[in-house]
């Protein structure tokens, strides 16, 4: 035994070598991009993340896609589309060619069942809010029940023959009245001329148990007039809601699959089936995610990769790296430090380009002094923007003088209201008028932050432009992710950084956030001339009207400010220049399908620097 | 021996169940949790969250349904990884971490006890003196930094090496260096120091006086006695070194575990983080288990019971 345990040591060596190895070595794909941290889920009902979209854009395809440039709609799943002239209903045709990858086709029942699930609250989607424009739907996903409303009652027990993870049998009744009993809430329901009441539970038992008691999904305004037919019926105009249609978590899913093997395990390369341009091939967790081109894909022809890798790669510099050393063709992020070294590159393949997304600090408006708008004001003035994209981010990011990207007006026609300037003698003299001459009698002012090199560095350059502009006194909290997003619900801080990415192309996504009812509003701040023009604005059916409401929306919020907009991002990818087809965007979107590698040029560029 | 191995397994199921039910309230009573994000939810969709993973009901009952679930042996699914039960990702991640951790023990081992025995035989030579600098040095550099000079020097300036990934021996052989090397430098230092005491004690002067060879002496008498610290180090080592390194991993872009680790944690992924910090406990049980028994092999003083 003695003598064995030199041997089993060297044993035990070789094994893990060999172990290590077994994973075995992989054909290099044709195109190969870090993706970030690994990614949550394919499921496009659960997921939120631009890695998850990436995937999910590659596998899945919508009633229309973006275009990788001008993000115009596309058609995609949709062949075409029509809207009423009261511009709330949409009328899309599915493209007879249109196939999952089990080769079964895609239908309008498709979207309708995928739309029912994506709003359903066992569910419990992020962006449902995102398809409560539709008649209805809002009220599916939050329950929000009233007696008289048509309901939908699910069963515990399926019907027979239905695949094992199918929903239970559908009742359907007229609620008749909502009563507490013992804690519970009963439903009494009138079905078929009689009240039964039903009960809500998590498993079966009792005659009256039930999974389910919903708003009746027939009273939601999606309908399937014929197969290859959708009509969607919306509560008012929503300018935006084709280019919604390219957004990953409207994307269906596959009801036979998703029923077969239910959730996580529908995911899995071996079972999961979309309808996009590649497959799944396999997923390493915290390694890589490998798709193939999909053979059943209507556009087939016009996909030029065979394989791509989407590696998991968290650290920055590990991207930087492998895209160096000729691994990955395409990061999506570079370290900042070295981003002045980057932009000089003779190559040009590190172009920032701005992006639908704000760097702002949101401002607790409910504590003095920070209640005052005069105040608020002059912090806004006294904050030097360009001296924080010159010093610290350095990467081209743009100094914010509004809310709304600026760069949002190449795509629509919206020009964005004028706000943050930089003017110190302004500042002093609101931050006097206020009643705080010279910073004197000022309450101390702190900026929370999450823990991180960037926010700390920008939060201690604005600390010292706010005490030598306006002499009061600024001090900094610093606090885990968790911690300080608990803190900003809690309204347990002054002045928090904050950032908002667009979700789609319209002022609204960045100028709804400050409506009184919006849980993100974390201000305290309730303007109801603000709350009446988001509103209007969102109900105007005429562009141009619209745009002005939000105009003005926008000058009152830039007045008011309960969010001081610092900088607009920038995107920080990197590309080799033989990768074609990859076209900066404000959304920062780049659908695989339109990717084509140039070989001749992809061999010259890599020997060039010694790569190959 | 028997009874030995039943009564400390016992105890192992006693400091499991200590473990999960510590880190359970522990993890519940930090402020946050999974839901956290950015994006603030609508009151309704969070309340239909919070519905899907149970996480409105009571603490007890939480507490309950998850010891039964731990108990029947499935940890759950993932909140952060959700396309995954925590099972797929152990069965995905230990191996990988496992085997660069035994290739990094390995190294270490092979550079550390050699160093050891040179400088303890060769005392205040310039070796000892250039070995025990090179240990001080090893482990007082952190990780990356290690990471970093090699990177520099075996990737970009002599290409070598991949700069990350897996899937060769090749892109094994710096992490499993980065990773050996702090441990490579503390079994230098533990083995001369060993090797010192032993080197001083009567029985190798016997076997000296017997007329045995130096090399003999040294590799068969001495080194045995000289390993007991090292062996105590190793228990403890193994398991961190099996459960993968945040820093070495996250820098070569290895799915071990090591990265799981302080996502987990940091990302309140309950599911996930519990059944790392049990994995954890079983390792570093067992390994502290095996040095218990080893210690009777190296040692015949040392009895089980």
């Amino acid at each position: 035994m003695k003598a064995l345990l030199p041997y089993l040591l060297v044993g035990l060596f070789v094994a893990g070598m060999v172990w290590a190895v077994a994973v075995g070595r992989l054909p290099p794909a044709d195109f190969t991009f870090t993706n970030g941290d690994e990614i949550k889920t394919v499921d496009p009902a659960l997921v939120t993340g631009q890695p998850e979209g990436r995937i999910i854009w590659a596998l899945f395809e919508g009633l229309c896609r973006w275009h990788p440039e001008t993000l115009e709609p596309l058609p995609g799943m949709a062949e075409s589309w029509e809207v009423s002239p009261d511009k709330r209903t949409y009328t899309f045709a599915i493209r007879p060619d249109a196939v999952w990858s089990d080769g079964t086709p895609v239908t309008a029942e498709d979207f309708a069942w995928s739309w029912r699930r994506f709003l359903h609250p066992g569910t419990a989607s992020e962006y449902a809010k995102e398809l409560w424009y539709i008649e209805g739907a809002k009220k599916f996903t939050t329950r929000d029940l009233a007696p008289g409303d048509p309901v939908e009652i699910e069963l515990h027990e399926r019907a027979p023959g239905a695949l094992p993870f199918a929903e239970g049998e559908i009742i359907r009744g007229k609620l008749a009245a909502i009563d507490q009993e013992e804690g519970e809430e009963v439903y009494r329901v009138e079905v078929g001329g009689r009240v039964r009441r039903f009960r809500m539970s998590e498993s079966p038992g009792g005659e009256d148990a039930c999974r389910w008691v919903l708003y009746d999904f027939r009273h939601v305004g999606i309908r399937v007039p014929d197969e290859k037919t959708l009509e969607v019926r919306l509560r008012h105009p929503v300018p935006y809601f084709v280019d919604l249609m390219g957004f990953y978590p409207m994307f269906p899913v596959n009801r036979r699959c998703v029923e077969t093997y239910g959730f996580p395990a529908w995911t899995k390369p071996e079972n999961i089936v979309g309808n996009g341009a590649f497959r799944l091939k396999f997923r390493r967790i915290r390694d890589r995610i490998r798709l193939v081109k999909s053979e059943t894909y209507w556009n087939r022809e016009n996909v030029q990769l065979r394989t791509v890798d989407a590696l998991a790669v968290k650290s920055n510099t590990t991207m930087l790296n492998l895209y160096m050393t000729g691994q990955a063709d395409w990061i999506t992020t570079v370290p900042t430090e070295v981003v002045p070294e980057l932009l000089g590159r003779p190559q040009g393949d590190f172009r920032p380009a701005p992006l639908l997304s704000v760097y702002y600090y949101l401002v607790n408006t409910t504590r003095p002094p920070l209640d005052d708008s005069r105040v608020r004001r002059a912090l806004s003035l006294a904050t030097d923007r360009r001296e924080i994209v010159e010093e610290l981010t350095r990467g081209g990011q743009a100094p914010a003088t509004s809310f709304v990207p600026e760069a949002l007006s190449d795509y629509v026609d919206y020009t964005p209201a004028e706000g943050g300037r930089y003017d110190p003698d302004e500042a002093r003299r609101l931050l006097a008028e206020a009643g705080f001459p010279g910073g004197r009698g000022c309450p101390k002012v702190e900026i929370l932050y999450n823990v991180s090199e960037s926010h700390k560095a920008i939060a201690e350059l604005i600390m010292s432009q706010w005490k030598r502009t306006l002499g009061i006194d600024v001090g900094l909290v610093q606090q885990e992710w968790s911690a300080y997003l608990s803190a900003r619900r809690r309204k347990e801080y002054q002045v928090a950084r904050a950032g908002w990415i667009g979700d789609y192309v319209d002022p609204n996504t960045f100028l709804d956030l400050f409506v009184s009812d919006n849980p993100q509003n974390q201000s305290g701040w309730s303007n109801p001339e603000y709350d009446r023009l988001i509103a209007a604005a969102q109900h105007e059916a005429d562009d141009e009207r619209r745009m002005e409401l939000f105009r003005r929306a926008e000058g009152l919020l830039l007045t008011e400010l309960p969010a001081i907009p610092i900088y607009f991002y920038v995107s920080q990818s990197m590309v080799r220049p033989y990768v074609k087809g990859l076209y900066p965007n404000i959304q920062d979107v780049h659908p695989l399908w339109a990717i084509r590698i140039d070989e001749a040029e992809k061999d010259r560029v890599l020997k060039e620097e010694g790569l190959r | 021996m028997t009874r030995f191995l039943l009564r400390r397994l016992g105890w192992m199921a006693i400091t499991l169940w200590v473990v999960f039910t510590v880190s359970f309230f522990l993890m519940k009573a930090v402020p946050g949790g999974p839901l956290d994000r950015e994006r603030a939810l609508d009151p309704q969709i969070e309340e239909n969250l919070k519905a899907r993973y149970h996480l409105d009901e009571p603490l007890v009952q939480q507490y309950v349904r998850e010891l039964g679930n731990v108990l029947r042996g499935d940890l759950g699914v993932s909140f952060r990884l959700a396309d995954f039960r925590v099972n797929e990702i152990i069965a995905q991640g230990f191996p990988i971490s496992a085997s660069l951790g035994i290739v990094a023990l390995g190294f270490a081992l092979v550079l550390g006890l050699s160093a050891g025995i040179v400088s303890a035989v060769r005392r205040g030579s310039a070796a000892d003196v250039g070995l025990m600098a090179a240990a001080t040095v090893g482990i007082a550099l952190p990780n990356f930094v290690i990471a970093g000079i090699m990177i520099i020097l075996l990737v970009f300036l002599w290409p070598l090496f991949p700069a990350a990934g897996w899937g060769t021996p090749w892109h094994l052989i710096l992490p499993a260096f980065c990773l050996g090397a702090p441990y490579a430098a503390y079994i230098a230092r533990l083995t001369r120091t060993g090797m010192l005491d032993v080197l001083s004690q009567d029985y190798i002067r016997t076997a000296y006086a017997k007329g045995l060879p130096g090399r003999t002496v040294i590799l068969r008498h001495a080194l045995k006695g000289a390993m007991l610290p090292v062996v105590s180090f190793l228990g403890p080592a193994i398991a961190g070194i099996l459960t993968g390194s945040l820093v070495v991993e996250q820098i070569f872009a290895i799915p071990g575990l090591g990265m799981h680790f302080v996502e987990a944690a940091t990302q309140k992924d309950y599911t996930l983080a519990m059944g790392l910090v049990l994995l954890y406990t079983t390792l570093l049980y067992t390994m502290n288990l095996l040095v218990d028994v080893s210690y009777a092999f190296l040692d015949p003083r040392v009895k089980l019971e």
